[in-house]
């Protein structure tokens, strides 16, 4: 693993966003990834959190997804958390609770932005809608990041990145014909939320910068998704096309053999334009190869040593390829199951054929040249988890680091720093809020690197 | 409120391929004024289907209206003696320069970050490519399907082996790769946009397509990085080391899907919610029993409870299984086409949809467009795609270029 190397920050680790303070109310997935990106990009962000036993915010503290395999689980060791938390400050603050909700207030008073992905009326059952949060702090940026968006009649709409997925279309756009939808194997518009609520916050910076004013950003998860489906959308609303129809999705390819010839929103209708299996057959031994047009043909059947079979004139030209792909995905892939993936792309490519392994995520940190070369990964300390690799943001940038420089907070971490360094409380008043509840759950153990904050003023203390 | 998005007072020049097109969109989309610099005779991205009532034309692909509305469009030949220096000129009246060239390409034709930024240190020049502009993939050719293969999608996207053995790792369509590469070029030129705010200087932003999807893949890499894991893929579902996980995915009474995703931190509560509601389909099995107010015993019946969902779902259309969902509470949600989308008047409340003038058709097509609502600067499709070479004078004219410059550009092919 190397720190990234070129385009490293010129000038003594400048961010692009310092100076930017984000009161971070989200949780889960979603929210985190965007005010991931935020902090990775310079911004101070403070997440708020409330451990109480039960609550999302403990269950997300202890997901074991990402967590090393045979270690006790506690709220400081989930890597997944770790991973989507880099660069983050944390805070615990019982937003119930008056006198908790009157801290926050004070938090966003001297903060630039408040970002949440809550239902759509969460904020409003806080008296925190953004009428409010302007009375509070004049031109802040609040951008809420929810299912369905804080508007319309299906406002109060919950989703989880899968079924946010389902009712924006992506998970239709995913699968082979006539078998259930593929879907997609991960939370896809949950990173893609995040992504939207960032470039939001960023956005809306830069026009308070003009203009001297903030704004609500109301995004919607499954609003951002379906415009990604935009091209079958138009389809429909331009032919009548609708998308339920023979041959679609047409899996890894343009057009499915057999089916009326129409596009379906993968670009040219091109063959080959498939995964196929190679060399050792292993799992995840598959290689995806395009040909877009007759000369990358040629050249891949080259690679493949001009083989009778390639010759054929029904292959000549793309119609016919793409008209007997059956044949033509069977002839290649007997092929490709003679050569290891990686070696099997690089042919390809020395040819100027597009190929590349399908790689999977052990591939990706180990084999993958590239990535490495380029630096994204980076090892931090933790406390909780130990030395841990973590992602770093997918470009760099020349006056400006995009590294991931601090594994996630500990839960609590912040609390002295923020409310009392930024707040102004005072020992006694810190140590107070352990006790009554606004700063700290009554049924959760005090973790021991806050006992001292904790027992200021209670008698207990030296 | 404001005319015009939050990037209203910006201007953009868009030298973007398939890789980059949504990128420039989205800018426009915030206000930004984005020119496309299309070769002469229009970008190949123009034939790309599907396209007006089906018939093949640069200016009729419905794909380039979508990726590309909202822009203005001229032609330049940038290789030719008179196209570089023209893009220049353009380029340094612009805030950021958007380019998906290959690496090294525009350097050469002296039209590189260094050269262009020397010009003008304000310039924010985002190059947006398939690996970077170093590493031993950089020159690799790709298309949205190989990304998605290299990124780590396909190892994660498909079936359960079960179910079906010989299926591949699936990419799941409609660009994907592309979107995620624009989504993090659009991250990268904001950040340079508030920090030119901040410090008054732009930069160079070198964006990889491959580290974007890679970085889009949630848990995947942390798995292995904490647990030495690979995971496999499942129908309909997060793909996994640990398997399998119930199914989430079931088929409904109307032949389609919804996605009833329940963790296994599910609540009694919200068993007892679900049970309810198809008891009254006579369907709740033993799901209203006591034990299942213990969660343990819910946790430890998790194959059981998708079991009964899975004989539920058949009673109801996957329409009516996800608004019963969410009248309840449940965070289920069926899996759309575009159709049931385009019905949906939720989108409609939101005022989500665009109808885009077509003049040259005598028309007007409903485009996805208000993607979010941002009160003081809203969003807006100011326009259609532009037709080829569209703007080409009105633009030259607005950099200063008078009617013979323009004339003799045309007569030497550069336009």
């Amino acid at each position: 693993m190397s720190e990234r190397s070129g385009g490293q920050p010129a000038r003594g680790g400048a961010r692009a966003l310092e100076g930017v303070r984000v009161v971070d109310l989200s949780w889960v997935r979603a929210g985190p990834w965007g005010t991931r990106i935020l902090g990775t990009l310079g911004a101070e962000v403070i997440k708020v959190e409330w451990p109480a036993p039960g609550s999302v915010h403990h269950n997300d503290r202890y997901t074991n997804t990402g967590r090393p395999e045979h270690i006790e689980p506690n709220l400081n060791n989930s890597h997944w958390f770790s991973e989507k938390n880099v660069n983050k400050r944390s805070v615990t603050l019982n937003l119930r609770n008056l006198r908790g909700r009157e801290l926050l207030k004070r938090l966003i008073a001297v903060s630039d932005v408040v970002i949440e992905n809550f239902t759509s009326r969460v904020m409003q059952r806080w008296e925190l809608g953004y009428e409010q949060l302007r009375e509070i702090k004049q031109d802040i940026i609040y951008v809420s990041l929810s299912a369905l968006g804080h508007t319309g009649r299906d406002h109060p709409y919950r989703t989880y990145g899968p079924s946010a997925q389902a009712l924006s279309g992506m998970t239709f756009l995913s699968g082979l014909p006539g078998e259930p939808p593929a879907g997609w194997g991960w939370s896809y518009l949950d990173d893609t939320g995040g992504i939207y609520g960032a470039i939001a916050v960023m956005t809306a910076l830069h026009h308070r910068h003009v203009t001297g004013r903030g704004q609500h950003v109301d995004l919607s998860q499954v609003g951002s998704g379906i415009a990604l489906a935009g091209a079958a959308i138009l389809d429909a609303t331009v032919n009548g096309r609708p998308m339920r129809r023979e041959g679609f999705p047409p899996g890894n390819r343009t057009h499915w053999p057999g089916t009326p010839l129409l596009d379906n929103y993968r670009g040219p209708l091109v063959a080959p334009h498939n995964a196929y299996r190679t060399a050792p057959g292993g799992y995840n031994d598959w290689c995806a190869i395009v040909c877009r047009d007759d000369e990358q043909w040629s050249a891949l059947a080259g690679v493949m040593g001009d083989p009778e079979w390639a010759r054929a004139s029904r292959f000549a030209a793309n119609d016919g390829r793409v008209a007997h792909q059956e044949d033509l995905d069977h002839q290649i892939e007997a092929w490709t199951q003679t050569l290891e993936k990686y070696e099997l792309a690089e042919r390809c490519q020395a040819a100027g054929v597009p190929a590349m392994p399908v790689q999977s995520n052990e591939d990706r940190v180990t084999r993958d040249p590239q990535l490495r070369h380029r630096g994204m990964f980076t090892e931090l300390p933790h406390a909780g988890l130990g030395p841990m690799g973590y992602q770093n943001l997918p470009f760099r940038a020349s006056a400006t680091g995009t590294t991931s420089r601090r594994a996630a907070p500990l839960i609590g971490e912040h609390n002295r720093e923020v409310l009392c360094g930024l707040l102004g409380l005072s020992a006694e008043e810190l140590g107070e809020g352990y006790r009554d509840g606004s700063i700290w759950p009554d049924d959760l153990p005090i973790e021991p690197y806050l006992e001292a904050e904790a027992a200021a003023g209670s008698g207990a203390a030296s | 409120m404001t005319a015009g998005g939050p990037l209203a007072d910006l201007r953009v020049v868009e030298l973007a391929g398939e890789q980059g097109q949504w990128c420039g969109r989205l800018l426009a989309d915030l206000g930004a004024d984005v020119i496309k610099v299309e070769p002469p005779g229009g970008a190949p991205e123009r034939r790309v289907g599907p396209y007006h009532h089906d018939e093949p034309h640069p200016d009729r692909s419905l794909s380039f209206w979508h990726y590309n509305s909202g822009k203005r469009g001229i032609t330049l030949d940038i290789e030719s003696a008179e196209g570089g220096p023209m893009l220049r000129r353009l380029v340094a009246g612009a805030d950021v320069f958007l380019e998906t060239q290959p690496p090294g390409r525009l350097a050469a034709l002296g039209l590189g970050p260094d050269e262009l930024r020397s010009a003008d240190p304000r310039l924010i020049y985002c190059s947006l490519t398939p690996f970077g502009q170093d590493g031993p993939w950089r020159d690799f050719q790709t298309t949205d399907l190989v990304q998605l293969a290299a990124g780590g999608q396909m190892a994660q996207c498909g079936y359960d082996e079960e179910d079906n053995p010989d299926a591949p790792p699936i990419a799941p369509g409609g660009g994907n790769a592309w979107h995620i590469g624009c989504h993090f070029a659009l991250v990268a030129i904001s950040a340079a946009i508030v920090y030119r705010d901040m410090s008054g200087e732009g930069q160079h932003l070198d964006v990889s397509i491959h580290e974007a999807c890679s970085l889009t893949t949630e848990s995947a890499i942390p798995t292995y990085f904490s647990t030495g894991r690979v995971v496999r893929r499942q129908t309909g579902r997060h793909s996994a080391w640990s398997m399998p996980r119930p199914r989430t995915q079931y088929l409904c009474k109307d032949g389609t899907y919804i996605n009833a995703m329940f963790n296994q931190r599910i609540s009694p509560e919200r068993v007892r919610i679900f049970a309810e509601w198809m008891d009254e389909y006579g369907a709740a099995a033993d799901l209203l029993d006591e034990r299942y107010r213990d969660a343990q015993v819910v946790e430890e019946s998790q194959e059981h409870i998708a079991d009964v969902l899975h004989a539920f779902f058949p009673q109801v259309t996957a329409e009516e299984a996800c608004r019963g969902a969410q009248e309840r509470g449940l965070p289920w949600g069926a899996v759309r086409s575009v159709d049931e989308i385009l019905a949906d008047p939720h989108w409609e409340d939101r005022g989500y949809w665009v109808d885009v003038e077509h003049p040259e058709l005598g028309d007007s097509f409903r485009y996805p467009g208000s993607w979010g609502l941002y009160s003081d600067s809203p969003l807006a499709i100011t326009r259609r795609a532009p037709l080829v070479g569209e703007h080409t004078a009105e633009v030259l004219a607005e950099i200063g270029l008078d009617a013979g410059e323009i004339e003799s550009l045309r007569a030497a092919g550069a336009i």
